[in-house]
């Protein structure tokens, strides 16, 4: 045996947040003890990784040894001794705490490219992603191939944009090439504001490199020699990993001028975003890299043609950019193999919701529902059934269970009243209503409107009222009439995609669980059993032990009880504000 | 810059054909043709901003409705601009607003005028089917002349981009976002900024707001009539707003005048200086000359402090055709001058010099404006061999290259300035020389601070680099007059040599040089005021020889007249002829006169060196000030006539730009105030009582004519061109004793003397200021806002510290406007070339 043995700590931020600091640092301890035999020790390269995709799991630690790779779960760092004791010094795992049969299906079904080496490499070393092949294609590209060359070669990928909208990423850098101008700038678009989304957030903390050497190749396609990385102030780790990615580069001649040796100078400057989600709209992260207020302005011009400070300009998503590195190493044919006709490659998404493995997936266009929630996903938590998925954030909606087995892509999605979107997926349960969620996604749109234009700015607001009064019973006929009429016009007279699509999480829901609305307006119920004002509380008396957590907990006083008895609560004054029931541990509180 | 010809493209509007140049909105187009598409956020002068959504507009075969201001024709197109689907939408779009918009009509100052009220009723009432939560800011009333109410504000975003595109100010952003988002000043502080008020004409609702009209009038009672504005040469039509005979408000509206709806903060504020309190009611004589000349005896006199006893017109005239026919007949006629008003009309100055030439036989007439547009005029003349030509409105738009030399036009013709902000946004260059910060040098391509009043030295310099690179036009320079002269003049006068006169780099100067000449369209461009004291005769005709070397015509140098009416105070007369003594003579001259009869301004407060003007005006026998206030001048004076103001009397205005226009009289005057005209018909008739009283028809026409027939012998008139060599000279230079330079202008926000009189534009600016560097100050440990004296060798003046780095160090600036702190007793007083800057030093702090 004299093979290197591999150790890698998830340090994604779900990795961090389980403790996997300590994990690594156990390691480091453990592997650096005096009493552990020297061959083992030398041949030990332990260190971390970016986000491994199950994060409902984590810690997750890989260990490699001759190839051999085994993943533990939920690690601890009490943990690591046992684990470097059986597993690295005396080659037997710890059977029972391996995450093998679920992760093996949590990955059977998915297509890593643009996450091949997230989870993998150390994210804060280049060597490492030079190692997987890194900046070898950007090499290659700048010193023999012709930008025109390059622009074929993407548009024949079919690779679309990732950020939503799907435009043809080839033809976009064609438009910038062509367009007038001596100074042309690319941006990454990292300003990933959906909430639950954490798709770019993953691929810039586990990969860095990746999209900057994405943006080292989109800047030659259109002659640019300056890019800038916008991205989230909230996202403190990427940013740092980011930084770090670019002095890195900066230092291996990469970025700055001459590049590769060759006849081009690029640099990349990082913007961090002052937490707009609108800013995430290219020409309201035009306007903000500008230093001028995040709003919107009326396209055309397009970026492309007029952008960041009038010059032509190219705004891809972070995911997209991932792409194009993988794209120009392996060929174009090789990525439209994947995916279906009109959507090619993979999609990143990040999977949340009532379901088993909530985590980062990367799975090829094409894929059903079913299979990535199944299958990928493990299926629900226990005792809860599938009622939706919402997919596209805040600017999607929701497909519902019966529709399972619909494609995942662009068109088949889009054909269902919902989008492919930067990658959020959220999956719904029996217990989840549906007029609450689309309260929830109107309610963030709401007070993300830039409030430019008057649809958005007060549509959304009234929209918002109207919810708002359906989940408190105050719910009247014609309610739905009128989120439906307002929702058109939003849609149709808003200035930008945030506005235009800020109805769909009400329209969609509409269109699929308008029972659940007339429930809530007309027989003033929530079935899911969310919205306390709908609800009654009562008390099982069968179950009812009488410990008077109830009683104490109730702000309103209208549980009453001896001590030991079964308690009562009074409707008159119950508020149902929904505490004898978080705090009963008997189930002996019911709402119906 | 030569607009490219553009292409025309034929398209259809509601089935009717319309024709567009190419890259005009269906908006723009629709409303030239007389189509209206409501719209809120749309205004030609800012760039598109398609936030209201209101003008959209159904385009057949789009997909969906698009806004009108963001779409350009296009060939072929069919727009409708009213279907069903469009009217849908508009009314969603208005019922949003309405369900939050405080609907608070009867006490809103815009009720009646307003385009949301407008368009409500025109779409029908709002079906409310919303619950409303409104907003609840409270109303801020703490600026000076500008109220906001953000309830009212529908976002339409146009006062913020008015101010901030084309006022060139920022003073209002949109803060907050979403549904809370709000227009304020940064941090919901209280609002200060240059108050030009136009955030307020183009506030479609009743957000933004006049204080002084809040509440005053319902916008139907108001009769509106539209008048140049009295200030500056711009000649700015401003709409004035009538209730119960009094002007209740200004503003302006787009496609009115050349402004085009554009006022600054004098145009559309200080119209109230005519109701002051201080106005002259009754004429005025002092009883001192009356003891004197045994008219009233001393004995019996009340005693009261006050100097003057009012008396009647007859009386007064009388008494003045007296005293002037003795001093004729005892000492001569030409001891008897007149000062003319470049703000009094056609009329008014051609009759005042009518009666100097003719009834009094004296040719002793001229006005301050040899100290400011006369002086600009001669000097061209000189060079050019023809006077200055006016201005033209457009030639900041039709220049790639702007080079302003120490003038603050958008202080001092701050509507016509922003032609100049205008053009640089639309691509042209902008260079500044100016040794104070204003805001076209903040704005400018490249800003030159030069030492004040050495623009002479940097035109000097960049004629030398012209000649020794040979950039000049060779073929209409070297046959002219003058130019060897003026090549050995400067030979010696190198960029280095520039650059230590300047205070800029010799580098500055080179590439300034060749960038001037390598511009297809240059313009240069400079004011001529009275108050400033950075510009002597030497600068103009700089200026001139360098334009005259490029073989540019004589409207590549834009001076504009000072005043509403200087041009035409010239054309009718008023200007010191052949024979004629010169206002320099006559004010600064001991003995040249023994009466002076002055019209209209003020030189005790506006004039440089009030000092030798005070003891020259003691030394009178008999002086004469005819005037809408008790100026310093008149409380000098032995009759004060109480004179008609402008929107008081009819007559006629002849802009910077050369635009005749004419005045109604839509008030009454206070008491028994005339129309100078008038005055001085009378006192032709006291003359010589075989004269008749002149009608205004008649005085007019007969005005009209000299005015009109002097412009065009303007025009017509060409001397013989030669170039003519100068070189810098400063009157007073800085010295140990004195270290300071003392900067003097006029501030926006006033003009002359009289705007004082104003209250709106009190409340802005109401108190004299010196502004001084922070380094002089924190050296001399003042601090900001305490009362400083500052003198000269002619005298001192008090007033508050403002620490700025708007002034360089080793310079200070003043306003001149304050008789509180005159200023003017500093100055120095030169008509020789040399440039009339101070040396001052702070006596106390």
């Amino acid at each position: 045996m004299s093979g290197k043995i591999f150790i890698r700590v998830c340090m994604g931020p779900a990795g961090i947040a389980a403790g996997g600091k300590a994990v690594l640092d156990e390691f480091n301890k453990t592997l650096s003890d005096k009493n552990m035999p020297a061959d083992i020790s030398s041949r030990c390269i332990h260190n971390q990784v970016g986000c491994m995709g199950l994060c409902s799991k984590d810690v997750l630690v890989d260990v490699e040894i001759n190839g051999c790779k085994s993943t533990y779960e939920h690690v601890k760092p009490e943990m690591v001794k046992q684990i470097v004791d059986d597993h690295i010094v005396a080659g037997a795992p710890v059977k029972q705490w391996l995450a093998d049969e679920p992760l093996k299906k949590f990955l059977d079904k998915q297509e890593k490219v643009v996450l091949s080496d997230c989870g993998v490499i150390d994210p804060e070393d280049i060597e490492a992603y030079i190692s997987r092949g890194g900046y070898s294609s950007s090499k290659k590209i700048i010193t023999s191939m012709k930008p025109e060359q390059l622009i074929h070669e993407i548009k024949l990928s079919g690779l679309r944009g990732r950020g939503g909208a799907g435009f043809p990423t080839g033809l976009k850098w064609e438009i910038a090439r062509k367009s007038e101008g001596q100074i042309k700038y690319i941006i990454c678009n990292a300003d990933e504001g959906d909430p639950g989304a954490f798709m770019d957030r993953a691929i810039i903390e586990g990969n860095p490199h990746l999209i900057i050497e994405g943006m080292i190749i989109g800047a030659y396609a259109i002659g640019s020699n300056k890019g800038y990385v916008y991205i989230r102030a909230e996202y403190p780790l990427a940013v740092q990993r980011l930084e770090n990615a670019i002095k890195q580069s900066r230092a291996k001649g990469y970025l700055g001028s001459n590049i590769f040796g060759a006849d081009m100078s690029f640099d990349i400057e990082i913007k961090l975003g002052a937490g707009a989600f609108v800013c995430g709209e290219e020409t309201a992260l035009i306007a903000s890299i500008e230093g001028q207020r995040g709003m919107p302005r009326a396209k055309p011009p397009f970026p492309v043609h007029k952008g960041l400070w009038g010059k032509p300009t190219v705004i891809n998503n972070a995911e997209t950019l991932a792409n194009i590195p993988y794209i120009n190493r392996k060929g174009a044919d090789w990525f439209s193999m994947l995916g279906t006709e009109e959507s090619k490659g993979t999609k990143v998404f990040a999977l949340t919701g009532k379901i088993r493995n909530s985590g980062l997936i990367e799975v090829p266009m094409g894929i059903t529902l079913r299979e990535i929630i199944y299958d990928i996903g493990g299926g629900l938590e226990p005792g809860k059934h599938l009622k939706a998925v919402q997919t596209g954030g805040p600017s999607g909606g929701c497909i519902p269970a019966e529709m399972l087995d619909i494609s995942v892509d662009y068109e088949s999605l889009a054909k269902a009243g919902c989008i492919v979107g930067s990658g959020g997926m959220i999956v719904l349960a029996n217990d989840d209503c549906m007029v609450n969620i689309a309260r929830y996604f109107l309610n963030f749109t709401q007070s993300e409107s830039c409030g430019k234009c008057v649809p958005c700015r007060i549509g959304t607001k009234r929209m918002l009222e109207i919810l708002d009064r359906i989940t408190k019973g105050l719910g009247e006929p014609g309610d739905i009439e009128k989120l439906e009429k307002l929702g058109n016009d939003i849609r149709l007279g808003s200035l930008c995609g945030l506005g235009q699509t800020a109805p769909n999480p009400v329209l969609s829901t509409l269109k699929y669980f308008r029972d659940e609305y007339e429930a809530h307006i007309f027989d003033k119920k929530c079935p899911a059993g969310v919205c306390n004002a709908l609800l009654t509380f009562s008390i099982i008396e069968s179950s009812c032990k009488g410990c008077q957590a109830c009683a104490k907990a109730c702000p309103s006083g209208a549980i009453t009880g001896d001590k030991k008895k079964p308690h009562f609560i009074d409707q008159k004054l119950c508020i149902k504000c929904g505490a004898c029931f978080d705090v009963c541990r008997f189930k002996s509180v019911q709402k119906f | 810059m030569k607009m490219k010809e553009e292409k025309i493209i034929n398209f259809m509007i509601n089935d009717m054909p319309v024709k567009a140049k190419e890259g005009t909105s269906v908006l723009r187009a629709a409303l030239d043709n007389g189509i209206y598409i409501p719209h809120f956020c749309y205004d030609k002068r800012l760039e598109v901003y398609g936030g209201c959504r209101l003008c959209l507009v159904d385009i057949k075969g789009g997909r969906k409705l698009v806004t009108s201001c963001t779409t350009a024709v296009q060939e072929g197109m069919e727009v409708y601009t009213e279907t069903p689907k469009v009217i849908s939408a508009r009314k969603t779009v208005l019922e949003l607003l309405l369900v939050h918009h405080p609907l608070d009509c009867p006490v809103c100052d815009k009720a009646g005028e307003c385009q949301l009220q407008d368009l409500a009723f025109k779409y029908g009432a709002s079906e409310g089917r919303f619950s409303a939560q409104r907003k609840k800011d409270p109303e801020r009333l703490d600026a000076p002349v500008v109220q906001r109410n953000t309830n009212r504000c529908i976002l339409c975003g146009k006062c913020v981009k008015v101010c901030y595109e084309h006022q060139g100010v920022g003073a209002i952003e949109l803060i907050g976002r979403g549904f809370k988002t709000k227009v304020s000043p940064a941090f919901e502080e209280t609002l200060n900024c240059e108050f030009c008020g136009q955030c307020i004409d183009a506030c479609p609702v009743g957000a933004l707001n006049s204080s002084y009209y809040r509440h005053v009038s319902r916008a139907w009672y108001l009769k509106d009539h539209d008048m140049p504005c009295p200030y500056c040469g711009c000649g700015c039509i401003t709409t004035l707003s009538m209730r119960d005979g009094k002007i209740v408000r200004a503003k302006g509206v787009e496609g009115k005048g050349q402004n085009d709806g554009n006022l600054c903060s004098r145009g559309r504020y200080g119209f109230d200086f005519i109701s002051s309190p201080q106005r002259l009611t009754k004429p005025l004589m002092r009883k001192d000359s009356l003891y004197s000349n045994n008219i009233v005896s001393s004995e019996g006199s009340t005693c009261n402090d006050n100097p003057f006893i009012e008396t009647s017109w007859d009386e007064a005239l009388d008494f003045i055709a007296k005293k002037m026919s003795q001093i004729a007949s005892e000492h001569g006629h030409e001891k008897i001058g007149a000062i003319g008003s470049q703000r009094c009309t056609t009329e008014d100055n051609f009759m005042l010099q009518k009666f100097i030439k003719e009834s009094i036989g004296s040719s002793n007439v001229d006005s301050a404006a040899l100290f400011g547009y006369e002086k600009a005029s001669r000097s061209f003349e000189s060079v050019f061999g023809q006077r200055l030509r006016h201005i033209s409105w457009d030639a900041p738009l039709s220049a790639d290259f702007m080079l302003v030399v120490e003038s603050d036009i958008t202080s001092l013709l701050p509507v016509w300035g922003l032609k100049f902000l205008e053009s640089k946004r639309k691509g042209s260059r902008l260079v500044v020389a100016d040794a104070k910060k204003t805001k076209l040098s903040r704005h400018s391509s490249s800003w030159l601070r030069i030492t004040p009043g050495s623009g002479t030295a940097l035109i000097n310099g960049m004629i030398n680099v012209l000649i020794r690179e040979e950039l000049y036009n060779k073929s209409a320079a070297e046959d002219v007059a003058g130019f060897i002269e003026l090549r050995s003049s400067l030979k010696e006068f190198t960029p280095d040599v520039a650059a230590k006169a300047s205070g800029v780099t010799a580098d500055e100067i080179v590439n300034l040089a060749r960038e001037y000449a390598s511009a297809k369209e240059r313009i240069i461009a400079i004011t001529a005021c009275a108050s400033e004291n950075t510009k002597s005769s030497s600068l103009f005709v700089a200026a001139a020889n360098m334009a005259m070397l490029m073989g540019d015509g004589p409207e590549s140098l834009q001076v504009p007249a000072e005043h509403s009416n200087t041009l035409s105070m010239i054309a009718s007369g008023v200007q010191a002829g052949v024979n004629g003594k010169n206002a320099y003579e006559m004010l600064y001259q001991s003995n040249t006169l023994r009466a002076l009869y002055i019209v209209g301004e003020d030189p005790l407060v506006m004039m440089p060196d009030t000092t030798a003007v005070e003891n020259n005006l003691k030394s009178l026998d008999f002086l004469v000030v005819q005037d809408i206030f008790m100026t310093d001048t008149a409380k000098m004076a032995d009759v004060v006539l109480p004179a008609a103001a402008w929107a008081e009397k009819e007559g006629h205005f002849i802009s910077a730009t050369g635009n005749v226009q004419k005045l109604e009289k839509i008030c009454s005057s206070p008491g028994e105030a005339k129309p100078d005209w008038e005055v001085f018909s009378m006192l032709i008739k006291k003359m010589d009582s075989r004269a008749g009283l002149m009608s205004f028809s008649d005085v007019s026409m007969e005005a009209q004519l000299k005015a009109s027939s002097f412009m065009a012998r303007l025009e017509r008139s060409k001397g013989r061109p030669g170039f003519i060599p100068v070189e810098l000279t400063i009157a007073e230079e800085p010295d140990s004793q004195y270290p300071f330079r003392l900067v003097t202008s006029t501030i926006l926000q006033h003009s002359g003397s009289f705007s004082m009189l104003s209250k709106n534009l009190d409340a802005i600016a109401s108190e004299p200021y010196i502004q001084i560097n922070s380094a002089d100050a924190s050296r001399l440990s003042i601090n900001p806002d305490a009362f400083i004296e500052i003198s000269s060798r002619r005298g001192s003046a008090v007033a508050k510290a403002v620490v700025s780095d708007e002034v360089p160090e080793g310079t200070l600036f003043a306003p001149v406007h304050f008789s509180s702190a005159r200023i003017n007793a500093l100055t120095y007083a030169a008509v020789d070339g040399r440039v009339p800057l101070a040396a001052v030093k702070i006596t106390k702090i």
